[in-house]
């Protein structure tokens, strides 16, 4: 049996844009995998520079846009990988991050790398696809 | 169906001790997938610091905990991430990892990134339920 490969179009055409050898985000089996993700203005695309706090903030209202385009949502992420330029900025990433996932929280991996273009978050992730909670 | 796996253990509980916003792990669509697991004491979630073969004994018997509590076990995973602070150790890590993944190991990816609490290694993991 071969389960669908779908590519899902951003909801806004500008979360897509850049990406020109990855998809935002793809549909698999059960799950939607979201690419990593750095802060962007959804109305624009520009890229958007400022503290790991803020920065962590766009991603995530980007992401749930993303992920609802993809039929799934916030609640049904079950594993995050987060990238912070340093581990001694993880707290500010995690206190901005708590305020978005419901109960329980996904399963989440936090590390620091060294990240393109003087980005200071990254976030990627795996959720159930639709029609499963 | 997205489910909790809770700490089998409370020091393994690192949101509880460490405010860190995350669940030790959850099951869905047929795998489990773990939160970066780190060298902690399983009782009371002391953090133990070491050497990268000590604290790779500690995460892996912390994963066995984990696993075995979600009807699942080491024999049971299907992709590693093996984070280590520095990749001069890959050979020190290997040496120890094979003592765990003795029959058809996982799929796994190395590599090496700042690790909380200037750990030495943090091992994210998805195992099959």
């Amino acid at each position: 049996m071969s389960l669908p490969r779908e590519v899902v179009a951003p909801p806004e055409p500008v979360l897509g844009a850049g990406r020109v050898l990855a998809s935002a985000a793809v549909r698999g089996g059960a799950f939607v995998f979201v690419s990593g993700l750095t802060a962007v203005d959804p109305a624009t695309g520009e890229a958007i520079r400022g503290t790991t706090a803020s920065e962590t903030q766009r991603i995530l209202e980007n992401l749930e846009l993303i992920l609802e385009a993809a039929g799934s949502s916030l609640e049904r992420v079950v594993k995050v990988n987060v990238l912070v330029h340093s581990m001694l900025e993880a707290p500010n990433m995690n206190e901005i991050y708590a305020r978005f996932f419901p109960e329980p929280p996904p399963a989440r991996t936090v590390c620091g790398a060294r990240l393109p273009d003087g980005v200071k978050v990254m976030i990627e992730c795996t959720a159930l696809s639709d029609g499963d909670r | 169906m997205r489910e909790l796996i809770p700490a089998p253990l409370p020091g393994l509980d690192l949101r509880r001790h460490y405010g860190h916003f995350q669940s030790p792990a959850i099951r869905a669509g047929g795998l489990i997938f773990c939160s970066g697991m780190i060298p902690v004491d399983p009782h009371t979630g002391e953090r133990l610091h070491g050497t990268l073969t000590s604290e790779a004994h500690v995460i892996f018997g912390n994963l066995k905990l984990l696993l075995e509590s979600a009807g699942s076990s080491l024999d049971r995973l299907v992709q590693v991430h093996a984070l280590i602070y520095d990749s001069i150790e890959y050979d020190v890590l290997n040496r120890v990892y094979r003592q765990y993944v003795a029959n058809g190991p996982p799929a796994r990816t190395v590599w090496s990134a700042q690790i909380e609490a200037a750990f030495k290694i943090q091992l994210d993991v998805v195992a099959a339920a």
